[in-house]
This record gives structure tokens, C-alpha cells and sequence, in this order.
């Protein structure tokens, strides 16, 4: 599964977050193709380069922010912010965190690090912003620990809550307040 | 809501129909009640012309809904939405919500037309797989009648919903089809 590989660890330093671009695209058909990494998004793997083009000049501004994640300015993965519902009012102080990384740097702490960070980002940013929240498939254990690390609070296991590739999966929500964060590193 | 014995009511008497325009003056007891929407996202109406826009206009914009009516005369409503019109990934499940004039309250009546409802929704949609109600922290007396249902409670979601000028914790309960199997 993911066992720590000592001799490759990665210095957090060389960790950084920048927009996505267009020269970005190969690297980003490394995860995108990657069916290990797609295994509990709700995107499916990518066949072609025309999707990564599409997702970096058409999807990637869909959010409400979004960050390259890059180890010495290389792209390995990304990192976003999601309005909780653009519909309903009652929801406008909620936002969604999503993030994806090649499967060759997990469980090198790199996630949780880059997840700390933008914790801190999403409150600094949106200083409405009350709750930062994560869904994360039941069965991913290793994304649900990056958001316990991080100090994300689990709130409960949402029953087939999403549908993802025709199944319905059970969900695990994890949020942080804007309240948490002074009582935190 | 003390439980008032001389006023029980025969559950026999609770029928759920469509919302009719012939409603409004019932559906204005409740409406403008401050009791009743004290944990729902709208204000009491202050006018009739409310209460014909929400038969008009807003009652069909549910996935379903029917007036809770007790001899025919509508005391409450209830309704099931679509969780997420835009998100595909939630096309298998509903939210449901439901009002009742405060009158009625502890008298079992909600908790009936709940069941009632929970086995209506996986009939009325064979491909529902999750039916959720979404209840505010405070609401004790609504969180009671899911969990008379039959519905599973699966957290609080902090600070959820903003409305009314302050951020809600919500409780989240859920029943799924597969439960049905196991339940009355």
C-alpha cells in the first residue's frame, strides 16, 4: 500500500504552491492517468492530453481557488477551494477542499504540509469564511488521515452519500472552523 | 410541548394530499406562527400574498410534497428535494423537510407521517438509495421524530448552514433503502 521509503523522502522546503499552467500538462498526465490516484475522485482516469489542456485553460478557473502543487516548481499534484453550494445562501460561509498527488509522493508527509498550509490560506483569503470541509470516500484511509493530521475535526460517516463510478459510496465529512484555528499551530 | 392528554389525536385522522390555493388560510396558521420556523431558513409570513405564492409557485418546485392534513384541513407540509440538482454525484439521494403548526406538536403525529413518507419516497423513486434530513442542534423535538422514524443519526456539521444572521451546527440523520429491509 504506502510504505514510507526512507532514501527518498522529500525536503517540505522544495514544496510549493503556484497556479496551475498550460507547461504543467505533462506533468499533470502523470496523476491524471494514474488509476491509483483517480480511485476515489469522481473524475475517471485520463485517456488523452486534450483533457489535461482542458482542465488547466477551462476547469482549473472553475474554482473558487485553486493551487498547483509543485516540488521544486514541478507539478505534482493540485490543490482546490470549491463554494460549499452556489445556489444555496444558507451555505455561503462553507467551502469545500479538494486535492489530488501523484501516488509516487504519498505518504512523504507532503500532503498534510501542503493541507496546513492552506488551511491557514482559505481563512486569510475569505475572511467570511467559517468552515473549510472535506468529503472523503470511507475507504481512502490515507486522505483521511492527511485531514486528521492537518487538524481537521471527522464529524461522522455519511451513508452512500456520493455516487462515484456508478457505486455509492459511504463518505467520511471532516471540517475546520474558522474558531479551530486559533487554538491551533 | 408538554403532551396534553385531553387533546390527542386519532392518527387514523392524518391524511397527506397535495397543497390546493384552498389551503391558504390553513397554511397561514403555521406560517405565521414564530414557534414554527424558529430553525428554518425562511422568516413567518406577514401576508396572504406569501402564502399564495408558496402554493403558486414554490410547493411544485419540490421533488415531491403534500400537505399533512388532519381531517382534510392542511395543519403542516412536508417535501423532498433533490440533494443536489447540479452535482451528479448526489442524483441518489433526497433531503427531506417538513413543517407542523405548533398545536400539533408532541403528539406523534410528525413521527407517523415521517414513516409514512420514508417508505412513499423508495417506492416513488426506485433509484433513491439515501433519504437525509438535515436538523438544527437546537431542534431537539425535530431530531426526536427522525430517530422514532427510523432514520440513523451520523453527526453534527459544525457551523453547516447560515441563516438568520448566525452560523447553525446541523444534525445529520440519513435512512437508506437497504434499512427498509431491516425496519417495519
Amino acid at each position: 500500500m504506502m510504505e514510507r521509503d526512507r532514501e527518498e523522502s522529500v525536503d517540505l522546503a522544495q514544496i510549493s504552491l503556484r497556479p496551475l499552467q498550460l507547461s504543467d500538462v505533462d506533468d499533470l498526465m502523470v496523476w491524471t492517468t494514474d488509476e491509483k490516484v483517480t480511485k476515489f475522485c469522481t473524475w475517471e482516469t485520463y485517456s488523452s492530453k486534450d483533457q489535461g489542456i482542458d482542465f488547466i485553460q477551462n476547469r482549473a478557473c472553475e474554482f473558487l481557488w485553486g493551487r498547483a502543487i509543485c516540488l521544486n516548481d514541478h507539478a505534482i499534484g493540485f490543490i482546490s477551494m470549491t463554494s460549499s453550494s452556489a445556489s444555496d445562501k444558507s451555505r455561503e460561509k462553507s467551502v469545500e477542499l479538494g486535492y489530488v498527488l501523484g501516488s509516487k509522493y504519498w505518504s512523504r508527509g507532503i500532503m498534510t504540509y501542503v493541507v496546513k498550509q492552506v488551511k491557514k490560506v482559505a481563512f486569510r483569503e475569505f475572511p467570511h469564511l467559517e468552515r473549510l470541509e472535506a468529503l472523503v470516500d470511507a475507504e481512502n484511509v490515507g486522505s483521511q488521515r492527511v485531514l486528521e493530521k492537518a487538524g481537521f475535526q471527522k464529524e461522522g460517516v455519511l451513508r452512500k452519500y456520493l455516487c462515484r463510478k456508478g457505486k455509492s459510496r459511504d463518505t467520511i465529512i471532516f471540517c475546520v472552523l474558522s474558531t479551530d484555528l486559533d487554538h491551533q499551530v
